[in-house]
């Protein structure tokens, strides 16, 4: 009840300072499962794409909070978890495991098997016990090592010998994006906890989830590098929609370092759906996907 | 009529004022509701038509909402209707703003101009504090908020961004803030009717504003300064005074004025609208925008309240200094 009463007050102050504007583009809003993707450049893009969804998805729709900012009060904890339903993320964390997956690409014996079926199955297993799944770790232990730090370079590294795949021709190059999450989500997850597993926790649970591949947040007007992790759950979850969507004008209403809003005007642009092309890249599909968040800046 | 309408009390004939616009609503309400029923023979006429209905009906949707608006800031008195008008200038503030670049050093000083001028604007009107509501944004403010800017420590564009929040605070709060200042003003006679006064401003700005808008349409002259407005020339500009003058001046007995002086203040309030108007306009070709929200669907969400009541909020200051300095209320 509190929750409920609260979070129309903070729906009422979002309207009245920024008008949370939702603009369609190329998707009806509709209930179907979806990750909504979208650029960040503000703590408060959560609370603007929250207020910009219609009621009825509001409630089947879990945005993303990094835990070390929307949880370090037992305010801001309440809030993310009661009203904003969040799920929350380990934003240290999120390197690792989106340097892992290149790894399995770097041996492309991966199993070519119908990739659909394979790319399911990891979804299963994910959670609830890794024990099953250590048989199929071999390939994974030469990366458990990687820094965060040498996340940039790994990736790089691993970017540019994308050619190798040739080996398995057309079909079968999937596989190797499939085998790439099982495998990365083992090393991170052994320790403590994949990050992305409360993501798929979410998604495998029929909830829509709104993520911000950028990871942080930028200063500039461009978005940043898409982190692997929305390649990896469009890959595990390939009937669920990915939408793009454009947060505009939120930097403004509170820079980094400020704490008073100011009212100006935002909108949220979604755009038309993507989806992984048969046999597409990390990279390249990444790329798409923030182009077309870009494109939505301009409509 | 006119001897019935004049026995009822000022409150009655306000409320008189008000149903007569709910009725005229009623009848165009229904008239649109059953033409939706209507089919054209060519479906994409039709469709075309249907369109066009439905956008209107929307524009229908608008004018009820206001209407209720003002109803209901009317009954509730003068103060709920002063916060009504400092709402409309927060709004017209905050499409403003957004529509022009602002820089992070400027947060401070829109916190100023959202949370502090505005509220104590409308506060110096609510509690006829007219000395100090005359010069409380020209003075104080145009010297605090550039300081506010200075001490953010950055210099860059520096009097550009500062001009432009101080032209916003000048048309959205300080022009606004006047039209509430109306139901303030006391003339001899004229007590608890000031709400006609403000009816009358705006009725008769909006009608030169419209006037001034078909007559450039069906004309299609040759526009005078084409870079800042394709429609303006001074031909519908002067028709469209006229017009409007006239009007005001026929409305002449709803306010304190006599027939010549209602013509006076209609052609000063229509000047300084229309040309209000077109300063706008060229702050928004400045920003290179067509309109301050194309029907909701520009990026930044804006819906294009202030297109409606910058007009209005350059009419509304001089109208009530020209007033209030020659008939001394």
């Amino acid at each position: 009840m509190l929750a409920k009463l609260t979070g129309w007050l903070l729906l009422g102050i979002v309207r009245l300072l920024t008008g949370a504007q939702a603009r369609w583009y190329g998707c009806p809003p509709k209930a179907e499962q979806r990750i909504y993707f979208a650029n960040h450049q503000s703590h408060a893009d959560l609370v603007m794409i929250w207020a910009a969804l219609p009621e009825e998805l509001r409630s089947i729709t879990r945005p993303i909070a990094a835990r070390d900012y929307w949880a370090n009060t037992p305010f801001k904890r309440w809030i993310t978890t009661e009203v904003f339903n969040a799920v929350y993320v380990e934003r240290a964390a999120t390197a690792p495991a989106s340097a892992a997956p290149p790894a399995p690409r770097a041996e492309p014996e991966a199993p070519s098997a119908p990739a659909r079926d394979r790319v399911a199955a990891p979804a299963e297993r994910i959670e609830p016990s890794m024990e099953p799944l250590l048989p199929m770790d071999p390939p994974a232990p030469p990366m458990v090592d990687i820094t965060p730090e040498a996340f940039d370079e790994v990736q790089r590294r691993l970017d540019l010998p994308a050619p190798p795949p040739p080996p398995p021709v057309a079909p079968p190059v999937e596989p190797p994006a499939a085998a790439a999450e099982a495998a990365p989500s083992e090393p991170a997850a052994a320790p403590a906890a994949d990050p992305l597993a409360p993501l798929v926790e979410a998604l495998r649970s029929g909830d829509s989830i709104i993520i911000f591949p950028e990871g942080t947040r930028g200063h500039t007007g461009e978005p940043q590098k898409f982190k692997s992790g929305l390649y990896t759950l469009a890959t595990m979850f390939p009937d669920v929609v990915l939408v793009p969507a454009w947060i505009d004008n939120v930097q403004r209403v509170m820079p980094k370092g400020e704490i008073v809003p100011v009212p100006i005007l935002c909108s949220v642009t979604f755009g038309a759906p993507i989806r992984v092309d048969e046999g597409e890249e990390r990279r390249p599909f990444l790329d798409r996907a923030r182009a077309a968040v870009i494109a939505l800046r301009d409509v | 009529m006119n001897q019935f309408l004049r026995s009822l009390t000022p409150t009655e004939q306000v409320a008189a004022l008000f149903l007569i616009v709910f009725g005229l609503l009623v009848v165009v309400s229904t008239t649109a509701f059953f033409l939706t029923f209507r089919e054209r023979r060519n479906p994409v006429h039709d469709a075309a038509w249907q369109a066009e209905l439905a956008h209107y009906r929307k524009l229908l949707g608008t004018t009820w909402f206001m209407a209720v608006v003002f109803w209901v800031g009317w009954a509730l008195g003068e103060t709920v209707a002063t916060v009504l008008f400092a709402l409309i200038a927060f709004f017209a503030l905050r499409e403003f703003i957004t529509l022009s670049p602002t820089r992070r050093g400027d947060h401070r000083s829109l916190i100023l101009a959202f949370f502090v001028v505005l509220p104590i604007q409308f506060w110096l009107v609510a509690t006829a504090r007219f000395d100090l509501f005359t010069v409380f944004i020209p003075v104080y403010v145009f010297l605090a908020i550039p300081v506010a800017s200075a001490l953010a420590d950055d210099p860059s564009h520096f009097l550009e961004r500062n001009a432009k929040l101080q032209w916003g605070i000048m048309v959205c709060v300080y022009g606004m803030s006047h039209v509430p200042a109306l139901l303030l003003l006391s003339f001899p006679g004229y007590e608890g009717k000031s709400a006609f006064l403000v009816f009358f401003l705006v009725f008769v700005v909006q009608t030169s504003v419209l006037v001034q808008h078909v007559i450039s349409r069906r004309t299609q002259r040759k526009p005078f300064a084409p870079n800042v407005s394709r429609s303006f020339n001074w031909t519908s500009w002067g028709i469209g005074i006229a017009v409007a003058s006239l009007v005001g001046a026929l409305f002449s007995f709803i306010t304190p004025f006599k027939f010549g002086q209602a013509l006076a203040v209609s052609v000063i309030a229509c000047i300084a609208g229309s040309m209000g108007h077109l300063v706008m306009k060229a702050l928004k070709r400045d920003r290179g925008i067509p309109n301050w929200g194309k029907k909701g669907v520009g990026v930044t969400g804006a819906n294009g309240l202030l297109d409606r009541v910058d007009a209005l909020c350059f009419a509304a200051p001089i109208f009530f200094h020209s007033i209030r300095w020659y008939f001394n209320a």
